[in-house]
């Protein structure tokens, strides 16, 4: 089985310091694989060099079986592996079912030619693509708002429209770094319920960055631990956490 | 006073379109281009050429107009703007006024300085009641009106006119989520350019078409846009309106000479009252 997402060797240094420095992992299709550590340790770093927003000094980066390794983010995007920000960033202006409609992929009537000489076929898209956009919004719970502009959201349902979003663009790989970051404590429940089952329902495999220890164990098939910039541990939940390493870097920053 | 009203609806009528286009550009790439003007002037030199020395009809004149201004702008922004992009709104400012200046002066080569006026058959005013209205003001302002509403509509209710919003609202988060920004843009600034075309045929009906257009309607255009609250096309049209008003109530009550100083004192009087504009939203400089 091709794995979904496969890291050999990843580096980036900024001015001399090394903030990912020779990390390997992979990710299988339908896994849940958590990724914490203490701050610093260059999770969101890994997470820029995965998604493309940053490109690698060293190492490859393979999607679905496709070399991706100097890829812009659209491209990733194509290949299907899309991720949300740590602060949910959205067209503030736009109303909620419009923020998920632009994530749509080729949509015939953004383009010129499409616009000016197909007006069936965009009609045609455009009622599908709306019809797919208010199913994505009643699956994240956000039916209710979605005439209302992206910037009324609460930090919360910023989050879940994050999430709609990766579905419209149809991902199979999902990259969410801090979702339940700076979330009420029932939209954190929510957000959970929702990941399990876009993972058990519509097969999606995520990779998540989270400080929440509950939240990883509760839904992390496997966890990879990273500290300076290194894999420190890697397994499942109950494994890591006995990993004397891992204590140890914990507890040396709590000290 | 009905009279004043109709007046002020005819020349808001002409200043509309190209306020409208004004704005688009500025919400698109957030700077003033004062070159509007002389795509007007452009557009009725453009409307001129197709309706006199080729004979066609008024509105097919308009139509070429519009095509004319829509490739001219488009045109300016590629061989112009683009190389500026994320140049600061001054230099752009300058930029375009240079261009203004380039454009009216191509005109006065090609077309000398001579007044022009399009071919259009003499008809009465119809009266009703003690007021005078001509068929010519009837068919500007209705021109008027529905190419802004198609505006608003293409904007609000088509795929192309909302991934214009979503790089007006954030060209690089537009980016990041895949949309093809650049088409974006060239399409928006076609719907500019043809509305540019639009205000200089309405123009053209309204007053004699020659070189000098240039200014005297730029200073018109950009306070109605501004007055309306840069970046909402309906305010541009409301701004459009009370810059008419109050053009027309300096020429009844003061003296026509003062008309043109209108433009800058209603612009003043907005920004002290009313920061944002008439319907404009509150912009957070990020």
């Amino acid at each position: 089985m091709t794995p979904r997402l496969m890291a050999d060797g990843l580096t980036k240094r900024f001015s001399g310091t090394t903030v990912v420095d020779n990390v390997s992992f992979y990710v299988d299709p339908g896994q849940i694989v958590g990724l914490t550590g203490p701050n610093g340790a260059g999770k969101t770093t890994l997470f820029n060099l995965l998604s493309g927003v940053l490109k690698p000094d060293a190492g490859t980066l393979t999607v679905n079986g496709v070399d991706a390794t100097n890829l812009p983010p659209y491209r990733l995007a194509r290949l299907g592996l899309v991720r949300t920000f740590q602060l949910a960033r959205e067209l503030d202006r736009l109303s909620v079912l419009e923020n998920v409609q632009l994530a749509a992929r080729n949509n015939v009537g953004e383009s010129l030619t499409g616009a000016l000489f197909r007006p069936a076929a965009t009609r045609q898209a455009e009622q599908a693509i709306t019809q797919r956009a208010r199913e994505v919004l009643s699956l994240v719970s956000l039916s209710a708002h979605e005439s209302k502009p992206a910037a009324a959201l609460s930090g919360g349902q910023k989050k879940l429209l994050e999430l709609a979003r990766c579905l419209m663009a149809e991902a199979d790989i999902i990259l969410l770094d801090e979702i339940a970051a700076g979330v009420a404590p029932h939209l954190v429940e929510e957000i959970a319920v929702l990941i399990r089952r876009l993972n058990r329902e519509h097969g999606k495999t995520f990779v998540i960055i989270e400080h929440n220890i509950g939240f990883i164990r509760n839904l992390a098939s496997r966890v990879v631990v990273m500290a300076s910039g290194k894999v420190l541990a890697e397994g499942s939940f109950d494994h890591v956490a006995a990993d004397p390493a891992v204590v140890a870097s914990y507890l040396g920053q709590a000290a | 006073m009905i009279q004043m009203i109709i007046n002020t609806l005819a020349s808001a009528a002409i200043v509309a379109p190209a306020a409208v286009a004004f704005t688009l550009v500025f919400t698109l790439f957030r700077y003033a281009n004062f070159a509007v003007g002389g795509f007007v002037t452009v557009g009725a030199f453009a409307a001129w050429t197709i309706n006199v020395p080729l004979g066609c009809p008024l509105w097919v004149a308009g139509l070429g107009a519009m095509v004319v201004c829509a490739s001219a702008f488009a045109l300016s922004d590629r061989l112009v703007f683009r190389a500026l992009r994320g140049r600061s709104g001054g230099t752009l400012l300058l930029v375009s006024i240079a261009l203004s200046f380039v454009l009216e002066n191509i005109m006065r080569f090609i077309y000398g300085a001579q007044m022009k006026g399009f071919d259009l058959p003499l008809t009465g005013p119809i009266t009703i009641w003690d007021v005078r209205i001509t068929r010519e003001t009837v068919a500007v302002v209705s021109v008027s009106l529905l190419a802004i509403l198609v505006v608003g509509a293409i904007l609000i209710l088509t795929p192309i006119g909302r991934a214009l919003r979503a790089v007006a609202d954030n060209p690089s988060l537009a980016s990041v989520r895949g949309l093809p920004v650049p088409s974006v843009e060239v399409f928006g600034i076609a719907v500019a350019g043809a509305m540019l075309g639009l205000s200089g045929t309405l123009v053209g009906v309204d007053l004699s078409i020659d070189p000098n257009l240039n200014w005297a309607v730029t200073i018109p255009i950009i306070a109605a846009a501004i007055v309306g609250g840069l970046g909402s096309p309906i305010g541009a049209a409301a701004g459009a309106i009370l810059i008419g008003a109050a053009e027309e109530l300096t020429v009844a009550f003061l003296a026509p000479t003062y008309k043109g100083a209108v433009g800058f004192a209603v612009i003043a009087l907005v920004l002290i009252l009313r920061p944002q504009g008439l319907l404009g939203d509150k912009v957070d400089r990020k």
